[in-house]
């Protein structure tokens, strides 16, 4: 397949991927822009039968975060899974169970997480990408996936209460 | 009982883990599950996706519409390897089509009818050019991208834009009959074929031109 016929269908995964990290309409336009010209450019580079969506989408994060934007996001975060690798689950169920999440409070929640734990959490929620994918496209091992998203949605629930 | 881990939850709600085994028993930990499946939910609900702003594509481009500037991107691509070749081309009128070459692939429109059909394609040309265009089925590598009403010499022709990887490709199509093309760096491809003359410009290899010119 050429790498239009396998580019243009993410363009708007891709967009809205953008989005959620700039928060910006324009800027995310200009980064799938530049996406999509230094993917065409490593095209040959890439290894068909390997993950084209996950290589897409690292380049549009690799991008991002070398932009001024993408370098006031970045956060050091501790997020060795070793940490977090037997946390107990929540025990009071009913707390969690009936409550009504309020949509514009839950997207504030969402933005305000900070952005290592704010990407897995979207990818893995909206995208449906599989944690293999999102290891893939954020070079992190999958346990590191498991405890963003993890940790991404005991921050909304903290948030939410 | 022991209960799930937090990630054991996470993994399951995310359709990671397939070993439910202990839900069946443990009304906390699947009830935490649901939870988990719910605030996921609500996520996707909370979370706008977007589309990418329909300004950005050719207006003649429908489902199968392909972004005016990935086009250009292509251009990006070669366009500097036609400059080379310009610069060392001997004065053939015929190299003006390398120029359009050149030029069309830069531009933001490269085509005006955006389509890899050809039944979309063929009849777009008719009325625009004095011949009927034979646009032909491409197969694999080969990809129509679409097509455009050219001048060159005062006279219409027939431009179809085809793409074979990261490479394009331009094929002219006119009436007047044309000499070959000196040209360095670039590959080009002058045939005549039931009356038309079709001239093909690419950075790609002969063989290439060759196995697309079969398809005419």
């Amino acid at each position: 397949m050429t790498f239009e016929e396998m580019a243009v269908p993410l363009l708007s995964p891709l967009y809205t991927y953008a989005r959620w990290l700039t928060s910006d309409a324009h800027e995310a336009e200009d980064l799938v822009q530049e996406t999509y010209l230094k993917g065409l450019r490593g095209f040959k580079s890439f290894t068909p039968g390997t993950n084209f969506r996950a290589w897409m989408y690292r380049i549009l994060r690799n991008t991002f975060l070398t932009s001024r934007s993408g370098l006031k996001a970045q956060m050091s975060i501790d997020d060795d899974p070793d940490r977090f690798e037997r946390l107990p689950v929540e025990t009071t169920p009913e707390s969690l169970l009936f409550v009504r999440y309020d949509v514009e409070r839950l997207r504030a929640a969402i933005n305000a997480l900070p952005l290592p734990f704010r990407e897995a959490l979207l990818l893995v929620d909206i995208e449906e990408m599989p944690y293999r994918d999102v290891a893939e496209t954020l070079a992190i091992p999958i346990g590191t996936v498991t405890s963003r998203v993890m940790r991404a949605r005991k921050k909304l629930r903290e948030a939410m209460q | 009982m022991n209960h799930l881990s937090a990630e054991d939850v996470a993994r399951i709600a995310d359709g990671e883990s397939q070993d439910d085994s202990h839900l069946r028993e443990c009304a906390i930990c699947a009830s935490a599950v649901l939870s988990e499946i719910r605030l996921k939910r609500a996520v996707r609900e909370a979370m706008p996706r977007y589309e990418f702003p329909r300004t950005r594509f050719s207006p003649s481009g429908r489902a199968k519409a392909r972004p005016t500037w990935l086009v250009a991107a292509a251009a990006a691509a070669v366009i500097a390897i036609v400059g080379i070749a310009l610069f060392y081309m001997r004065g053939n009128s015929a190299n003006e089509l390398v120029d359009m070459h050149a030029t069309l692939l830069a531009s933001p429109n490269a085509v005006d009818v955006l389509s890899t059909d050809k039944h979309t394609v063929k009849p777009w040309f008719e009325g625009r050019v004095p011949f009927a265009v034979p646009v032909p089925e491409l197969q694999p590598p080969f990809h129509l991208v679409g097509g455009r009403v050219v001048y060159w010499h005062q006279q219409p022709g027939a431009y179809l834009l085809i793409a074979k990887g990261a490479h394009r490709i331009s094929v002219f199509i006119f009436r007047d009959e044309l000499r070959a093309i000196p040209a360095r760096d670039v590959t080009t491809e002058v045939w005549r074929e039931n009356g038309l003359t079709f001239v093909a410009i690419a950075d790609v290899p002969r063989q290439d031109l060759d196995a697309l010119r079969r398809f005419f």
